[in-house]
C-alpha cells in the first residue's frame, strides 16, 4: 500500500501532475508515512527519473519544468511535516548568473534539479554581482556556489567570483560549480572551479556529491 | 567560370559545379567586436555591415528582416526572455494588434535598393522571420513557453495557425517583388547538450506550420535556413522532415560535426561551422581549422563562415588573416566532378523542369 502511493507520486511527478502530487502527499502524510519516506521516495525518486531520462535525451526541458514544479507543490505540503520531525535539507547552494549576464533559463533549470535532491537554494537571479555573492557566503550557512554564464564575453565573471571568494578569505567554505553554454572542463580548470557540469541533471548529483563531501 | 553571387549560392546548393565557395559572413559582428576592431585601425566610416564587409573583402550578404508587431502591439525587450502574454485572454487582448498588412513592411525604396544590389552582382540577399518556436517564445517570455506546450497546447497551435496564415500571405507578396537567395527562420531551439524540445512535441507544435509554409517559399524557388544556435544535432532530421533546405550556425563549441549531418541528410546544406573560439590564436590554429572542414566542404553543400559571430577576443589582425584563409579555402571547394544532391528546393525545380 505504502509502496504504491510512493510509486504513484513518483509517477505523477514525472508527468508533471503538480495537482495530484500534492493531493497524493497530503494522502501520504494522512496515512502516517513519514515525511522522510515521502520525500525520498516519492518525490526525489520521481526527479531522479526526470533527471536520468533528461540526460539521455528521452525528455527535454518542458518536461523537467513541469516535474520540477510538480515536486514544489508536493514539497509545500511536506515542508510543514519535515521541520516538524526535524528534517532538515541536505545542505544549502547559492545560484545565479554572473555579472552582465541576463540569462537565467539554464539556471533555473539547475535550481530545479538542485531542489529536487533536497538541496536549499538561494537564488540570486541573474546579473549579479561578485560581492552580492561574496555576501550570501559569509553570511549563510552555504557548501556550495553554482554559476551560470551564457556569453563568452560574462564567462570570466565567473573568474571574477572565485577571485572574490578567495579575497573574502572564503574560497575554503564552498565548492564552486560553473556551466553555461560557453563553459568546457578546460575553463573551469583554468578559473579554478571544482566542478563544471554539462546538463542540469548532472549539475544535481554533483551538486548532492559536493555538499555531502563538505559536510563530511 | 564567372558568376555573380547569387549565381554561385544556388549553384552551389544545387550541387553544380562552381569557381569558388561563397565568402560570407551570415551575421552582423558584435558591438564589442567592432569597437575592438576600430580602435585597431577599422575606419570609422566602415559602420554598416555593408561597409565592413565590402571592406574585408567579404561577399556581400544581408539580411532583410519583418517584425509581426504594429506599433500599437504591447512591447517586449528584446532579450529580455519576458513576454507580454500568458493565457488566452491576453492572447485576446494582444492578437488585433500583430499581423500588419505585408504590404506595408518593406518601403519601395527597399526593393529598389535590394534589386540595384543585385544587380550588382556581389550580394546575397536574405530574408528573416521568426520560426514557430521562436515567435511563442517571444510573446509568452522563455519560461512560460517552455510550460505552455503543456498548460495551453490548444492555444500555443491557434497562435502559430494565425502566423502562419500571415507568412503565407507575407511571401507571397514580398517574394513576387523580390528574389531573396534564401530565406531563414530564427529559432534558437538547441543550447549545449541538444534541443530544448523533443521530437513528439516538434512534431505536434512546429511541423505542422512549417509544413504549410515551407511549400509556399519553395513555390518561389527560394531555399529554406533554419538558424539554430547550439547543438542540432537531433534538430537537424526533424527540420529535414519538414522540407528545410539547410541550416546554421553548426556551432563548434556545442559539439557540431557538420560530416555526420552530410552522412544522414545529404539533402541540405549548411552554413557556418568555423569555430569562432579558435580566432584569436593566429593563422596556425585557424588553418587547422579549415583543414577540418575541408573535406565537408567538398563533399557537401556546406558554406563555411564563422559558427555565430567573431568573439571581441580576435583581433583585425586576426580576422584579417581568417577572410585570407576563408579565401583560399574557398578556391579549393568547385565540386568539380562531384556528386552532390541538390537542396530539396532545387530538386523539386528540376523534377518540374524534367
Amino acid at each position: 500500500m505504502e509502496a504504491a502511493l510512493l510509486q504513484e507520486i513518483s509517477e505523477k511527478l514525472q508527468r508533471g501532475k503538480a495537482k495530484d502530487v500534492a493531493a497524493l502527499v497530503t494522502q501520504a502524510l494522512e496515512q502516517n508515512i513519514s515525511p522522510e519516506t515521502i520525500l525520498n521516495e516519492g518525490l526525489v525518486c520521481g526527479m531522479n527519473v526526470i533527471g536520468d531520462k533528461f540526460r539521455q535525451n528521452e525528455v527535454f526541458v518542458p518536461e523537467v519544468l513541469v516535474a520540477a514544479r510538480a515536486m514544489n507543490a508536493g514539497l509545500k505540503i511536506l515542508k510543514p511535516a519535515l521541520s516538524g520531525a526535524g528534517i532538515e535539507p541536505l545542505g544549502t547552494a547559492v545560484i545565479c548568473t554572473v555579472k552582465g549576464d541576463m540569462h537565467d533559463i539554464g539556471k533555473n533549470l539547475v535550481k530545479m534539479m538542485i531542489e529536487g535532491q533536497g538541496i536549499a537554494c538561494i537564488d540570486l537571479g541573474v546579473d549579479v554581482d561578485p560581492q552580492v555573492i561574496v555576501d550570501t557566503v559569509r553570511d549563510n550557512d552555504v557548501q556550495l556556489v553554482c554559476l551560470s554564464a551564457l556569453l563568452t564575453t560574462t564567462m570570466y565573471g565567473q573568474k571574477e567570483v572565485i577571485d572574490a571568494l578567495c579575497t573574502a578569505g572564503l574560497r575554503d567554505k564552498v565548492r564552486v560549480m560553473v556551466g553555461g553554454a560557453p563553459i568546457t572542463q578546460e575553463f573551469a580548470d583554468e578559473i579554478g572551479a571544482d566542478c563544471y557540469t554539462l546538463d542540469a541533471a548532472s549539475a544535481a548529483r554533483e551538486a548532492k556529491r559536493l555538499i555531502a563531501e563538505m559536510r563530511a | 567560370m564567372s558568376m555573380t553571387a547569387s549565381e554561385r549560392f544556388a549553384r552551389y546548393l544545387s550541387g553544380k559545379e562552381i569557381d569558388r565557395m561563397p565568402i560570407i559572413e551570415w551575421a552582423p559582428w558584435w558591438h564589442l567586436t567592432l569597437g575592438r576592431w576600430h580602435a585597431e585601425g577599422l575606419p570609422a566610416e566602415c559602420a554598416s555591415v555593408d561597409d565592413i564587409q565590402g571592406y574585408f573583402g567579404l561577399d556581400r550578404c544581408l539580411q532583410t528582416g519583418v517584425s509581426y508587431f504594429t506599433p500599437a502591439s504591447p512591447t517586449v525587450i528584446p532579450g529580455s526572455g519576458i513576454g507580454c502574454m500568458e493565457d488566452e485572454d491576453d492572447w485576446e487582448r494582444i492578437r488585433p494588434t500583430l499581423f500588419p498588412d505585408v504590404r506595408t513592411l518593406i518601403p519601395k525604396e527597399h526593393f529598389d535598393w535590394l534589386r540595384a544590389t543585385h544587380e550588382r552582382g556581389d550580394t546575397l540577399h536574405f530574408f528573416t522571420v521568426e520560426g514557430f518556436f521562436w515567435y511563442p517564445r517571444v510573446l509568452f517570455g522563455i519560461e512560460n513557453h517552455l510550460y505552455s506546450f503543456y498548460d495551453y497546447p490548444e492555444l500555443y497551435k491557434e497562435m502559430c495557425e494565425d502566423y502562419s496564415d500571415w507568412l503565407v500571405e507575407l511571401f507571397d507578396y514580398v517574394f513576387s517583388q523580390f528574389h531573396f537567395d534564401f530565406m531563414s527562420f530564427a529559432e534558437d531551439m538547441s543550447y549545449n547538450s541538444g534541443p530544448m524540445i523533443g521530437e513528439a512535441c516538434f512534431d505536434e507544435f512546429l511541423a505542422p506550420f512549417y509544413r504549410k509554409v515551407i511549400p509556399v517559399i519553395h513555390k518561389h524557388g527560394i531555399p529554406v535556413f533554419i538558424d539554430s544556435d547550439g547543438d542540432i544535432t537531433m534538430a537537424v532530421d526533424w527540420y529535414a522532415k519538414v522540407g528545410a533546405d539547410g541550416m546554421f550556425p553548426l556551432e563548434r563549441q556545442a559539439g557540431v560535426d557538420v560530416s555526420t549531418y552530410l552522412d544522414k541528410q545529404p539533402d541540405m546544406a549548411f552554413l557556418g561551422h568555423f569555430d569562432k573560439m579558435c580566432m584569436k590564436f593566429g593563422e596556425a590554429a585557424m588553418r587547422a581549422e579549415f583543414e577540418r572542414i575541408l573535406p565537408s566542404l567538398q563533399r557537401g553543400k556546406v558554406i563555411a563562415s564563422v559558427d555565430h559571430q567573431t568573439p571581441p577576443d580576435v583581433s583585425i589582425v586576426n580576422y584579417k588573416i581568417y577572410v585570407s584563409l576563408l579565401q583560399e579555402y574557398a578556391a579549393r571547394v568547385t565540386h568539380k566532378g562531384g556528386n552532390i544532391t541538390p537542396c530539396p528546393v532545387f530538386a523539386e525545380q528540376e523534377r518540374s523542369q524534367a
